[in-house]
């Protein structure tokens, strides 16, 4: 097997908190209390830069309109019943929330089956196995998630999915407001808080069906060759430079990382960022403004909020731009920034390299020379970086059996009873090889008939392959303000 | 996710075993009634839809089991409700006495903010049998003693009253949710409150 000193995409500085996929979710990076009184210094010069540039920029709307659904009635259907996996979100009184399918109104009754349970259970239930279904309870007070699952994911995958839903709630509310709006009115219609999360979780839910960044706590970037992301980075921070409180700035195109500048110290989580994605995502409306949003990053700090300015750097360059500050009025100056950012990046020549490699095919593992490989994901641990080349047949149109290939795989090396290093399972459609090293992962999909042997020398090959792109694939450089 | 004018209220139906809740509940939702008796277990939900005042109302009804053995998963639903409904039988003196404990210990494990204004609403059910135990007068004398909750003499039957009582259990419940004032507007911003606890506030780092 390859042989390296240092695994391909490693870096001395991540951008990311390198994290196991279902570490504890607890934990918080960092506490906004923190930035503001570190940051407290000559904050009045920021006060008059506000009332200067006050008038230049103009308001801008930061929430989608409201999606608005047919009502059909199809919550007694065969179609309802038939769907791959539900989820719920209650609250603790078993009040509905969320369901993905349906009118959770219509379906308040199961609502209150689905906490007679929880409570039957004192509380303690995890899961329900009966034939192909999984049933999967969460508790994250004040909340109750629930998924009914037939896609044989396992507990814990399901347990991440329904994590993310909870996240992506605290990221609207914070949790502090969320607990707070319970421990004072217990038989609260959280609903009236979320108008329009629900399209949110939605996203979210089939986002995470075909991209293998959530199951793997890691994010991909789009290739960029080194030097042209580092002028790209130092086209961000100089123009952020003056900048008081501003935590991050997250350059992203085609659902891929450009770069993340940020403040000294604090870094970003794989699944705060994945949340941000999925907001860019979800959002057409983002593409034709301006945008102000308070969002909670709930892994970097569940009790407050940031504040992003949300805007595509051009009409000729969709690159998605987030400045996020925890000031909350300084859309203005932050507009500024992103003029500036845009200027520079316009001499140069970062906008025309982002264009290039958005325009450009993602290639394929054939393309690249791996005709016996059909597809992989390489995952650097301690970046939280991954890389996969472009979906191929048999796989091009089925992402989710692609996806349900590797969910299988990634649950046999760390979950799993007994959780495995290496392994190489065939059947009739094609071949799995997993390989779970100290520094990285790999998972890569063979046609069925392909030696061990052979499959062992591809898979050489292919590790070479990636650490000689490494600095085109992976975000090396980290910068800070 | 509904928009800000639908509204769901969760409303528990409480009362000794075989005083009818079962049967009200099927009678109200379903149109629905049979003379066989079947004890709940644990507990039972319906939903059902109605309007006042142009606002679509869901209510989810949690009807409990009246038996003994099941109250300690009874009370664990009790928190959050926004009316409980009392039942007793107009025919069945001891039904009627059990209504305070009910509804004390009501109070006591849905732990409402204010427990005095709570919305409760009384039905004196089977006003079709006879002998008849409890008077109307008495019933409402009980009512009266507990801040004037609303009586209504029902029989699940002959789906007597029932449509007009759990109109009235979703508009007293609805008017409670009213008078609280939205909590959105309650909320410091999050960043404020931890500004607050910095000793210096001279210089507002956070411009807010």
């Amino acid at each position: 097997m390859a042989e390296f000193d240092i695994e391909p995409g490693a870096a001395r500085d991540s951008v990311l908190i390198a994290s196991g996929s279902f570490d504890n979710f607890e934990q918080m990076s960092s506490s906004l209390e923190e930035i503001i009184t570190e940051n407290a210094v000559s904050s009045r010069e920021d006060l008059n830069l506000i009332g200067a540039q006050a008038d230049n920029g103009e308001e801008s709307s930061s929430k989608a309109e409201n999606g608005v659904e047919p009502e059909e009635e199809i919550e007694n259907s065969v179609e309802w019943t038939s769907k791959k996996k539900h989820i719920f979100v209650l609250s603790t009184a078993g009040k509905p929330i969320y369901s993905r399918y349906g009118n959770e109104d219509k379906l308040a009754w199961l609502f209150g089956v689905m906490l007679g349970l929880f409570k039957y259970s004192r509380d303690s239930i995890k899961s329900i196995h009966a034939g192909d279904t999984t049933y999967v309870f969460l508790s994250k007070k004040p909340l109750i998630l629930v998924a009914v699952s037939k896609t044989g994911e396992s507990v814990s995958q399901l347990t991440l999915q329904l994590n993310y839903v909870f996240n992506q709630i605290v990221s609207m509310l914070t949790l502090k407001r969320l607990t707070k709006t319970y421990d004072e009115r217990p038989n609260y219609d959280l609903r009236r808080l979320l108008t329009g999360v629900d399209r949110l979780i939605d996203h979210l839910l089939d986002f995470s069906e075909t991209e293998p960044a959530f199951t793997l706590g890691a994010i991909q970037c789009l290739p960029l060759a080194l030097p042209d992301r580092d002028s790209i980075s130092k086209a961000i921070k100089d123009a952020c430079s003056k900048i008081k409180n501003l935590v991050f700035a997250i350059l992203l195109g085609n659902n891929r990382l450009i770069t993340i500048v940020q403040m000294k110290k604090y870094h970003l989580h794989p699944m705060d960022l994945h949340l941000i994605f999925n907001l860019v995502l979800a959002n057409e409306s983002l593409k034709y403004s301006e945008s102000w949003t308070p969002f909670c990053l709930p892994r970097f700090d569940n009790s407050g909020f940031l504040y992003a300015h949300v805007s595509y750097l051009a009409d000729d360059c969709q690159a998605c731009l987030l400045l996020l500050t925890v000031e909350r009025d300084v859309f203005f100056p932050l507009s500024g920034a992103k003029q500036k950012i845009v200027e520079k990046l316009r001499i140069n020549g970062g906008m025309e390299h982002i264009n290039a490699s958005l325009a450009s095919l993602e290639e394929s593992a054939l393309a690249a020379g791996f005709p016996e490989v059909r597809h992989y994901l390489y995952k650097c641990k301690s970046t939280a970086q991954f890389y996969q080349p472009a979906a191929c047949p048999p796989y091009a149109r089925d992402r989710i059996k692609l996806m349900e290939l590797y969910k299988r795989a990634h649950h046999k090396m760390h979950y799993s009873s007994r959780s495995l290093k290496l392994s190489f399972e065939r059947s009739a459609d094609e071949a799995v090889f997993s390989w779970d090293t100290k520094g990285f992962e790999l998972y890569a999909i063979f046609e069925p008939l392909i030696e061990t042997s052979s499959a062992i020398m591809s898979v050489s090959k292919l590790l070479n392959w990636i650490k000689k792109r490494e600095d085109k694939l992976f975000h090396l450089n980290a910068y800070t303000f | 996710m509904a928009s800000n004018k639908k509204v769901l209220l969760k409303v528990i139906i409480l009362g000794d075993s075989s005083v009818g809740k079962t049967s009200l509940m099927n009678q109200y939702v379903n149109r629905k009634f049979s003379n066989q008796y079947k004890a709940t277990i644990g507990a039972d939900f319906l939903t059902k839809e109605v309007t006042i005042d142009d606002r679509t109302v869901t209510m989810q009804i949690w009807d409990t089991a009246g038996q003994e053995r099941f109250q300690s998963l009874g009370v664990a639903f009790y928190r959050g409700a926004d009316c409980c409904v009392l039942v007793f039988d107009v025919t069945a003196p001891n039904t009627f006495k059990s209504l305070d404990s009910w509804r004390d210990e009501f109070l006591i494990q849905a732990a409402p903010r204010e427990p005095d204004n709570f919305p409760f609403v009384l039905l004196g059910n089977k006003v079709d049998l006879e002998p008849r135990a409890i008077s109307a007068k008495r019933a409402q004398q009980w009512c009266q003693s507990k801040n004037s909750i609303p009586y209504f003499e029902t029989s699940a039957k002959e789906g007597l009253n029932v449509e007009q009582a759990f109109l009235a259990i979703a508009k007293n419940a609805l008017a409670q949710q009213n008078q609280t004032v939205d909590l959105y507007n309650e909320f410091p911003d999050q960043i404020k409150l931890s500004n607050a606890q910095r000793p210096n506030n001279g210089a507002d780092a956070c411009g807010c």
